[in-house]
């Protein structure tokens, strides 16, 4: 146990290393601005005595490397500062706003990892067949399609024609779970249509690598009944790729999340992301930058732990 | 029972009775389970239902021709030796090679092509389609099919450049990581593994927020984003190529490595590299019409399909598909690209089914 314990630590530390690295270029990056960010607020028909007041309320007027470490300070404890814009604390911008898009992305995922398995598993045993041909051309679209194509195709369907859900997701607090669910079901559609391609796809190339091991192979030929070889034989070797396939789509939800919001006027962390670049607030695009950066590195690093839990041979590294 | 009816299950039935005739098995079978669907969904969808299976059917088949044609043509006027090559195309790499084929010429030839302006306003804004706008007019009384058209020149010409500039800066840096190996090669990989641990989105989104939404730095950003995984693949190919024999007498030779890399190991690792430029311009091309989408890319008044649909949005709360159209453009796109890169990985890797 102790050594696997080991085996996570060090991918742990590795993940911390990559998202130090991370809010170093997400800090300094906004040093490159030609000016600085005093010059891009108040725009270049400042005066001298605006600029250099504004830098002294903003802290520029100390060196970078002594405002990246208050920085990152400040973001361990969730302290991104002020907005430039409206002048609010970030936190309280983003704070309700990362709940929902948290609610929307586990939402998906609840409907889409168990539907991709499945499905992808059935492709694999069905391979090559006419089946599978249609899930290839299908799936295909699916990943080929913008988010926000299959988002408006919904509305259109859904909402416009036949009216069984709303096209605009405004939730509110006092609103049953039911009605939370009803309201969020397109948005959450979009992205579950997105992730199941994905995975379905991942999962059909995991499998089908699987089956054509020679032990599969061996386990057919010495007669084993064909569920019995894919239960007791193919299965506890496929959790890992299955596990991979999970985390990656994941991660990939967090991408897909920002379209589909802004389609759906989702009130979520994507659609605050959207908002603060083109209103050029750096602090929001700072914090917005960062958590998604750290979730994706997070759900990359489930993905690392995962395959090493369930493949024995990357427990005991040669 | 309308005529409409009567006279599709009459099609079907003379169809399944020919292939029947002609000892056609495949036909046979996926005409009858296209009766069987349509039986289903009439049943339950009424002549609605119906109606949309048939036209989805008809536009398949319609699809299928226009392929079969096409490598037909291309086998015609290209030589001897490609044209062996096609015959072994799927009529889906064929399909591709004609909606790319499709895309090239409405690019080039826009201004001969659309009717009016890119940014010309010729009507009151949301104009319903009239026999001067194939399409009706836009939110600012644009015509629609018009900035379509020269769309295809903005959208796929911007993805284009960003992703031939991200291949360049990747392929140089994993050739020259592949020939060069040591603290370069380290320090590429490491830099390579941090920039993909950035969701390629949020990090355009960054430096968009900061540099301003410009073509240069969107070329400059998806460069960036996506020069890694093509970093990735060209060291993998050029790592295998770099320990052959011939390389090793080419090095004994005395030759430079700007001669290694282009004539001992690019020649050597084509394939892979064009199809992998295949599935970037894809991921490109979607990034940058999400982009756009966010209103972060090509600045109005240039046509671009992503914004297209933004800003013609509202129309669909009417249930009008006009704003869904770019939309469709650039989804045909990309799996058009998808099935070509699809048959050129099969071709490379010699895969028989």
């Amino acid at each position: 146990m102790g050594d696997i314990l080991g085996l996570i630590g060090k991918r742990l530390g590795l993940g911390l290393v990559i998202l130090l690295v991370i809010s170093i270029i997400i800090f300094f990056m906004v040093e490159l601005l030609p000016g600085d960010i005093a010059q891009a607020v108040l725009g270049q028909g400042a005066t001298e005595e605006n600029l250099a007041a504004l830098r002294k309320e903003m802290g520029l007027d100390k060196p970078a490397i002594v405002r990246y470490l208050e920085w990152l300070g400040g973001a361990v404890t969730f302290d991104f500062g002020n907005s430039i814009v409206t002048d609010e604390r970030v936190t309280s911008i983003i704070g309700e706003r990362f709940r929902n898009t948290l609610f929307l992305a586990t939402y998906a995922a609840v409907i889409a990892v168990p539907l991709a398995i499945t499905l992808g598993i059935l492709v694999a045993l069905l391979r090559y067949t006419v089946f599978d041909r249609v899930a290839n051309v299908l799936t295909l679209t699916s990943i080929s399609s913008p988010e926000f194509f299959l988002g408006y195709i919904l509305i259109l369907y859904f909402s416009v024609n036949w009216g069984m859900f709303p096209a605009i997701s405004s939730l509110s607090q006092d609103m049953g779970f039911w009605e939370l669910l009803h309201r969020t079901f397109l948005p959450a559609l979009t992205l579950v249509l997105v992730v199941t391609a994905h995975m379905m796809r991942m999962t059909r190339a995991a499998i089908i690598n699987l089956l054509a091991s020679p032990y599969i192979e061996m386990a057919r030929l010495k007669g084993t009944p064909p569920w019995k070889v894919i239960v007791r034989h193919a299965l506890p070797n496929a959790w890992a790729p299955i596990i991979n396939v999970v985390a990656l789509n994941l991660a990939y939800l967090i991408t897909g999340v920002v379209l589909v919001e802004v389609v759906f006027v989702y009130p979520g962390i994507g659609q605050a992301l959207v908002d603060a670049v083109s209103k050029r607030d750096f602090p929001v695009v700072q914090a917005c930058c960062l958590i998604f950066a750290a979730t994706f590195i997070l759900l990359n690093l489930a993905a690392d732990v995962g395959a090493i839990l369930t493949n024995p041979r990357l427990r005991h590294p040669k | 029972m309308s005529l409409f009816v009567i006279g599709y299950y009459t099609l079907l039935l003379v169809a399944s009775c020919l292939a029947a005739y002609f000892n056609k098995r495949t036909w046979f079978l996926l005409i009858f389970t296209l009766t069987l669907v349509s039986f289903i969904l009439g049943i339950v969808g009424g002549v609605g239902a119906l109606r949309f299976v048939a036209i989805a059917t008809a536009l398949l088949a319609v699809a299928g021709m226009v392929a079969y044609a096409f490598r037909e043509f291309l086998i015609a006027i290209a030589s001897t030796e490609m044209a062996k090559e096609l015959r072994t195309a799927p009529l889906t790499a064929a399909f591709g090679l004609f909606v790319i084929f499709t895309y090239a010429i409405a690019g080039i030839f826009a201004p001969l092509i659309a009717p009016h302006g890119e940014a010309e306003v010729i009507a009151t804004a949301f104009a319903p389609p009239d026999e001067t706008m194939l399409l009706g007019a836009d939110q600012l009384g644009r015509d629609i099919f018009s900035r379509i058209i020269y769309g295809t020149r903005n959208s796929v010409g911007l993805a284009l450049a960003a992703t031939v500039a991200a291949f360049i800066l990747g392929a140089l840096a994993g050739l020259l990581a592949a020939t060069k190996g040591g603290w370069f090669d380290q320090l590429m990989g490491r830099i390579a593994d941090v920039i993909m641990s950035i969701p390629s989105l949020i990090f355009a989104l960054l430096m968009l927020s900061i540099f301003g939404p410009s073509i240069p730095v969107i070329i400059v950003a998806v460069a960036i984003i996506y020069a890694p995984r093509v970093f990735r693949l060209t060291r993998a190919v050029a790592g295998n190529v770099v320990v052959m024999d011939y390389i090793e007498a080419a090095k004994l030779r005395g030759e430079g490595t700007w001669y290694l890399i282009r004539r001992e190991i690019l020649p050597n690792s084509t394939a892979p590299l064009v199809a992998e430029f295949g599935l970037e311009f894809c991921f490109v091309f979607l990034l940058v019409a999400g982009l756009s989408f966010l209103g972060l890319g090509i600045q109005p008044p240039t046509a671009d399909w992503g914004s297209m649909v933004r800003e013609n949005a509202t129309l669909i709360s009417f249930g009008d598909i006009t704003p869904l159209i770019p939309a469709a453009a650039i989804a045909l796109l990309t799996v058009a690209v998808n099935f070509v890169v699809d048959w050129m990985l099969h071709r490379s890797s010699g895969l028989k089914e």
